[in-house]
């Protein structure tokens, strides 16, 4: 299997689309992997997990706003960040997708 | 030329898209799409006129229904911003409700007919999580499809951050003549 391309971006912003565009089999797809992330004890081995079964990752970014109140909310919006600074570190390739843009952060597109 | 700006709140995008509006010939249009409903509005208006000022944009109001806006002369324009017009075409009881993707659509369509050079101001607003209560989802929803059909017809999109431009597509715009 290729090594696993991440795509990050905000809400709503075609990263799945993009996604598609990158692999056909939408089971190597792993769409807002950021929900995963709440609750998790052990980010380090959900990142490898993620990374060694799938060919494409998304995250949405959920960082951007006001800290919540709600602990549990501020817990996960915080894992949320963490997993994807996991992901990209495993990732050859990181893009991100912004009003249904590529931009590649990390490393270069498969051919 | 369409060029699409995004920005979150006070990043610099309407200073970074009025700069390129100056940079872009004449007559130079600035269409304004805010309802004035209270003071802070007014607060609001009155600090972008003074950044205008002395600028020599003509200011145009539109709150809704663009598609119906008829320029004086072919020009350039700044449409600010794609997110209170669509904001008003949806909540406004005389806007277009659900039909408000395809009026924000004709709209900009229509002004950029009119206008050989046209700059699209978005807000940023889709980094602040996930779980929204009532319309607030609907209403994310509808402006992100609003945001990536525009980025996909616009020749050049970015998004300002800190005042520095990051180009997605395209590049910082380069006039000739109208």
């Amino acid at each position: 299997m290729d090594a696993v391309i991440l795509i990050t971006g905000p809400l709503y912003s075609g990263k799945t689309d993009y996604a598609r565009t990158l692999c056909p089999n939408p089971a190597q797809i792993c769409t807002d992997a950021q929900t995963l992330a709440a609750d998790c004890p052990d980010l380090e081995a959900l990142a490898d997990h993620l990374a060694g079964q799938y060919a494409v990752v998304t995250v949405t970014e959920v960082g951007g706003g006001v800290v919540p109140t709600d602990p549990a909310q501020r817990a996960a919006r915080e894992a949320a960040g963490r997993l994807g600074c996991l992901l990209a570190a495993r990732a050859n390739t990181v893009v991100r997708v912004f009003c249904g843009l590529p931009l590649v952060l990390k490393g270069d597109l498969p051919q | 030329m369409l060029t699409f700006v995004v920005g979150g709140a006070g990043s610099g995008k309407s200073a970074y898209a009025e700069r390129l509006l100056a940079a872009s010939p004449g007559p130079r249009y600035y269409v304004a799409t805010m309802q004035v409903w209270d003071e802070e509005c007014r607060r609001r208006v009155q600090r972008h006129r003074a950044q205008r000022a002395g600028r020599g944009f003509v200011t145009l109001e539109c709150s809704r229904d663009l598609a119906r806006l008829r320029l004086p002369a072919p020009g350039s324009v700044l449409l600010e911003d794609l997110t209170n017009l669509a904001a008003n075409e949806r909540y406004d009881p005389a806007g277009a409700g659900p039909y408000t993707q395809e009026a924000v659509r004709e709209g900009w369509r229509a002004l950029h007919r009119q206008s050989p050079h046209l700059i699209v101001v978005g807000n940023e607003l889709f980094c602040g999580g996930t779980d929204y209560a009532g319309d607030t989802a609907a209403y994310l929803k509808l402006l992100a499809d609003l945001h990536r059909c525009l980025a996909a017809e616009a020749d050049n999109v970015c998004e300002v951050v800190s005042g520095c431009p990051v180009y997605y597509k395209g590049k910082e715009p380069v006039y000739g003549p109208v």
